[in-house]
């Protein structure tokens, strides 16, 4: 079953583009949605929640645009992205408040609003005023009036920025647990790690358009057209750059302070090559890797932004 | 999904208990004192009673400009202007409601500065028990300019307190006291007309409270259009 169909949605305000004629599908599961800071991440967030109405092309939840059916808004949990809320209420009214709206029976909303905080992490501090909370809490408590009321699909706009580690872990381990439950859940970040914490299955967005979608490791694919860098810390860098110079898939070399950096169009065979080298050349390798193996890589190449 | 009714009741009691546990409170408390304090100086200084009446009454209405603007104004810009609504606006629930939540909420906090203000105003200086009428219309003019305030803060929620007391003090007080029928368009001055503090007898208070009212209704006519079609 589709949860969110895009299509050929735009988004403007007044002049500044959100997202640019956006056609995407979501059929569950868990999607990290990556990009930097203004890259539109929120706006297609907002669509989804039914904060923000298309300014061109359509939008569906379940099969309703959200701005237009409320009733469609009771399946969908919303954290947003920004910290302010009713400060002067407590954890715990805070998020049975947010229950009861979502439709949470009156006499089901305490308790649904203490399992969410408590599912958060935030037993202990559920009678005090959201006020004097971290922003750990802040974000914790955030989640949980998302949750509490049992949504099917769940939209959480960048939930562990600023967190501390051990709310980290709780709150992805929360998600990883809905997710488990069934539930779909978009997360969006520009931190790259805190996607791949989540999921591997992302969508880059950059400048209002979907750059690339699908489960991270098939983007690399996508993306092998593009040199593929390998770093080598080693004791003789100069020896080793010459036995790999001649390739032909090696496109360039370049000499770092402690080993060198080498690009290539076929990693696979770069490797190969590189042991034969270093077994042949007695040459001692201090460290292998590849400043490509991670998210931002991924999203650097997506982007025309190398490092 | 929860009904209309039960959200503008939960609404309003949100509204409330943060207004409550707020710094509003006290604020307005104090700005409803300040008339109470002035009629008591004027008492102090032995001016004739029917002097003292003028200007009691005068200061009262500027309190009557400024709680809806610092109540109703300030509370809904600050939910707008914040992103506090998106919580709201991301809940399947009417969002008239969410308006008229606050309306109920925070209307009647208004109203309970100002009726005290005035009595114990009137009492400080000149000795004198408020008419029912005045009572009336005070409630009947706070009711109104927070539809008003409400809707401004809906269409400029940033500066919604501060254009809010601009509209009183550059729009409703000064074409309240044009001669003329331009004047049924300002609210203060039919809370005159329904306390039957102008010297006439050609409008009813009946009337004026219909006039109020109107003022009122369209104000928020727009303020509810504004909240369907705002996006977070």
């Amino acid at each position: 079953m589709t949860v969110v169909s895009v299509d050929n949605c735009s988004k403007w305000y007044g002049h500044v583009l959100g997202i640019s004629d956006i056609t995407w599908q979501l059929r569950g599961g868990v999607v990290g949605l990556l990009g930097p800071n203004g890259a539109g991440k929120s706006t297609l967030i907002k669509l989804m929640a039914g904060l923000l109405r298309p300014s061109r092309g359509s939008l569906a939840v379940f099969g309703e645009t959200p701005f237009h059916h409320p009733e469609v808004r009771r399946r969908i949990g919303y954290a947003p992205e920004h910290e302010k809320t009713w400060d002067e209420l407590t954890a715990i009214e805070l998020v049975t408040a947010m229950a009861r709206l979502a439709g949470v029976p009156r006499e089901r909303a305490g308790k649904a609003a203490e399992a969410a905080l408590a599912a958060m992490g935030m037993t202990d501090a559920m009678r005090r005023r959201v006020k004097g909370f971290s922003k750990g809490m802040r974000q914790r408590t955030k989640l949980a009036t998302a949750i509490a009321h049992d949504p099917d699909f769940l939209l959480l706009d960048e939930p562990l920025t600023g967190v501390d580690p051990i709310a980290r872990i709780d709150i992805v381990r929360q998600i990883t647990r809905l997710a488990a439950a069934g539930k779909t859940i978009v997360v969006s970040s520009h931190v790259l790690y805190e996607i791949e914490a989540l999921t591997h299955e992302i969508v880059v967005i950059h400048r209002g358009q979907v750059l690339a979608e699908g489960n991270v490791y098939e983007i690399r694919r996508l993306i092998d057209r593009h040199a593929h860098r390998i770093r080598i810390e080693c004791d003789r860098p100069r020896v080793l750059a010459t036995a790999l110079a001649i390739e032909p898939h090696v496109m360039k070399i370049s000499f770092e302070r402690t080993g060198v950096l080498i690009e290539t169009r076929e990693p696979d065979r770069c490797y190969d090559q590189l042991a034969t080298a270093v077994l042949e050349h007695g040459i001692a390798v201090t460290a292998l890797g590849s400043p490509d193996n991670n998210l931002g890589a991924l999203f650097d190449y997506l982007t025309g932004n190398r490092r | 999904m929860i009904g209309s009714l039960a959200t503008t009741r939960l609404i309003a009691a949100v509204t409330l208990r943060r207004l409550v546990r707020g710094r509003a409170l006290w604020v307005g408390g104090i700005v409803a004192a300040m008339p109470i304090a002035f009629a008591a100086l004027l008492h102090e200084r032995q001016a004739r009673a029917t002097m003292n009446i003028t200007d009691v009454t005068a200061f009262e209405t500027l309190v009557l400009a400024v709680l809806p603007a610092l109540f109703v104004a300030s509370s809904i810009g600050e939910e707008i202007e914040d992103r506090t609504t998106t919580y709201l606006w991301s809940r399947p629930i009417p969002r008239w409601a969410v308006l008229v939540g606050k309306l109920v909420g925070l209307v009647p906090v208004v109203i309970a500065l100002v009726l005290p203000s005035w009595f114990l105003a009137l009492q400080a200086g000149a000795r004198m028990t408020p008419s029912a009428a005045s009572f009336g219309a005070f409630a009947v003019g706070a009711f109104a300019l927070s539809l008003v305030a409400a809707t401004i803060a809906t269409l400029v929620p940033k500066h919604g307190m501060a254009l809010m007391i601009c509209y009183m003090l550059f729009f409703d007080l000064p074409v309240g006291a044009l001669p003329g029928s331009l004047q049924e368009l300002s609210v203060t001055h039919h809370v005159r007309v329904i306390a039957d503090m102008l010297d006439r007898t050609a409008e009813s208070a009946g009337l004026a409270a219909l006039g109020c009212i109107l003022i009122g209704g369209l104000w928020l006519a727009i303020g509810l259009v504004r909240v369907r079609r705002l996006e977070a």
